[in-house]
């Protein structure tokens, strides 16, 4: 039993949901999967006096909009995995979505909205996010903005987001022809990552990388961008260079975070061994054969 | 459905293992508690209350839910399964039949769900690899560590049916 009381509220649409946060006046929050919400709640971790659940408010959805394509904040990672938009086209986030950690529970209740809100440093979501590329869609009281995703995460468990404003989706950049790669350490399949890498390579005709991207998560507060592009474009793919990108990550993360699983030099550590592995999976998945 | 913050009492509505059922419950009580002491369906259990256990699985609308992690005014109007409605005619399902035979339990605490994510898991892949099996109960811990013997009865299920 959640020892606080609060109101509860199943708005239909993100207006009404905006509406009842400023009337909580900052001491609402706004329930999607409630994989972290719930628990906190229960042991009073977080005690808002009034609980805005999204479950009737319309964001569930995957489009391609243009030439990007719009994840609704309330999508679950089973949403995702049964998308066929996001099969074709960001198959990134299909392999984040998969490896979720907790069973198929949890995929099915955790929404990637609820992960990036929640901002912590070693979940998929924000890593996978930043590594597809693109923009937070917020709303707040009578506005409507854009953000890069760079710049929605602030920190760990902290997010660009105001008081009265809410997160309703993503516009996510596509790559067109790009290969991903997905890599997390973990150190048993019911614990939290240590590390998680994201990966993107595109080959030109002659097999030469044509563009290359890669963030970093969980060895940060938030995550990074690493710029392995600067090695690898213009490059035959092969492994002494992959090897040579994936040292960049060893050096992206100043102050690395630490928790009760990994102190920061571990962290830091494994950054770029992580990164080598998500830079691999990258080139398996493209088809083009493994260094 | 809305509740005021000064509400002691809310009446909840869910369809239960096929049936309509109404009841009073607590506005702040997770769905695993109004199940449990509202609807009187105690074969799932109450383990971690962190959504990590898995013992408190149980089926909202067709797909598998740690039902801990929900608020019980959350599910108005779904339809829940629970280990007491696993079964539509009273005797034991192939799957139950399985973990029977081939001991897939020991203690029992983690049963209920165990059920739930092989059930999910062979309705969406009957033939699965024993990687892909584990993976499915990976929600779901046991706490006498019995998992080979869970692992074996849903393999032999998979068989079965191919």
């Amino acid at each position: 039993m959640i020892p606080e009381r609060f109101s509860y509220l199943a708005p239909s649409g993100p207006e009404e949901a905006v509406a009842a946060l400023a009337a909580a006046g900052g001491s609402a929050r706004i329930l999607s999967g409630g994989t972290w919400l719930v628990p906190d709640m229960g042991r009073s971790a977080v005690r808002p006096t009034a609980v805005i659940d999204l479950r009737a408010a319309g964001l569930d959805l995957v489009e391609p909009v243009g030439e990007r394509l719009r994840v609704g904040a309330a999508c679950s990672y089973a949403d995702l995995l049964a998308s066929p938009a996001l099969a074709d086209k960001a198959p990134l986030l299909l392999k984040m979505a998969a490896g979720i950690t907790g069973g198929r529970q949890i995929r099915v209740q955790g929404t990637i909205g609820g992960s990036a809100c929640a901002a912590r440093p070693s979940s998929d979501a924000p890593t996978a996010l930043l590594g597809q590329g693109g923009e937070a869609l917020i709303i707040g009281p009578g506005t409507e903005r854009r953000l890069p995703l760079e710049d929605f995460f602030v920190g760990a468990e902290r997010t660009a987001l105001a008081a009265d404003e809410m997160l309703t989706g993503f516009d996510l950049e596509l790559h067109p022809g790009a290969s991903w790669g997905y890599h997390k350490l973990k150190h048993s399949a019911g614990s939290w990552p240590i590390a998680t890498a994201a990966a993107r390579i595109s080959t030109a005709e002659d097999g030469a990388c044509s563009a290359a991207g890669l963030v970093l998560g969980g060895v940060g507060e938030r995550p990074v961008r690493v710029d392995v592009a600067t090695v690898l474009v213009g490059q035959p793919l092969e492994e002494g260079l992959l090897r040579e990108a994936a040292e960049l990550a060893s050096s992206a993360v100043p102050e690395p975070y630490r928790d009760e699983l990994a102190s920061g030099e571990y962290r830091q550590a494994v950054a770029a061994p992580v990164a080598l592995r998500a830079l691999r999976d990258a080139l398996l998945a493209g088809g083009v054969s493994a260094p | 459905m809305n509740v005021d913050r000064g509400a002691n009492e809310v009446e909840l509505t869910i369809e239960l293992n096929g049936r309509s059922r109404r009841a009073p419950i607590d506005p702040r009580a997770l769905l695993i508690e109004a199940l449990r002491d509202a609807f009187g369906a105690t074969g799932a259990k109450i383990g971690c209350l962190n959504g990590d256990c898995g013992a408190c699985t149980v089926m909202v609308d067709g797909q598998i839910v740690k039902s801990c992690l929900e608020l019980a005014i959350s599910a108005e109007g779904a339809a829940v399964r629970t280990i007491e409605g696993i079964s539509g005619n009273g005797g034991l399902t192939p799957i139950q039949q399985a973990f029977w035979d081939l001991q897939g339990f020991q203690c029992g605490f983690c049963l209920s769900g165990m059920l739930f994510s092989a059930e999910d898991l062979l309705a969406r892949n009957p033939n699965p690899t024993e990687a892909e099996i584990r993976e499915a109960i990976s929600g779901n811990l046991c706490r006498c560590t019995g998992y080979q013997h869970i692992v074996d009865a849903i393999a032999a299920v998979s068989r079965d049916d191919s």
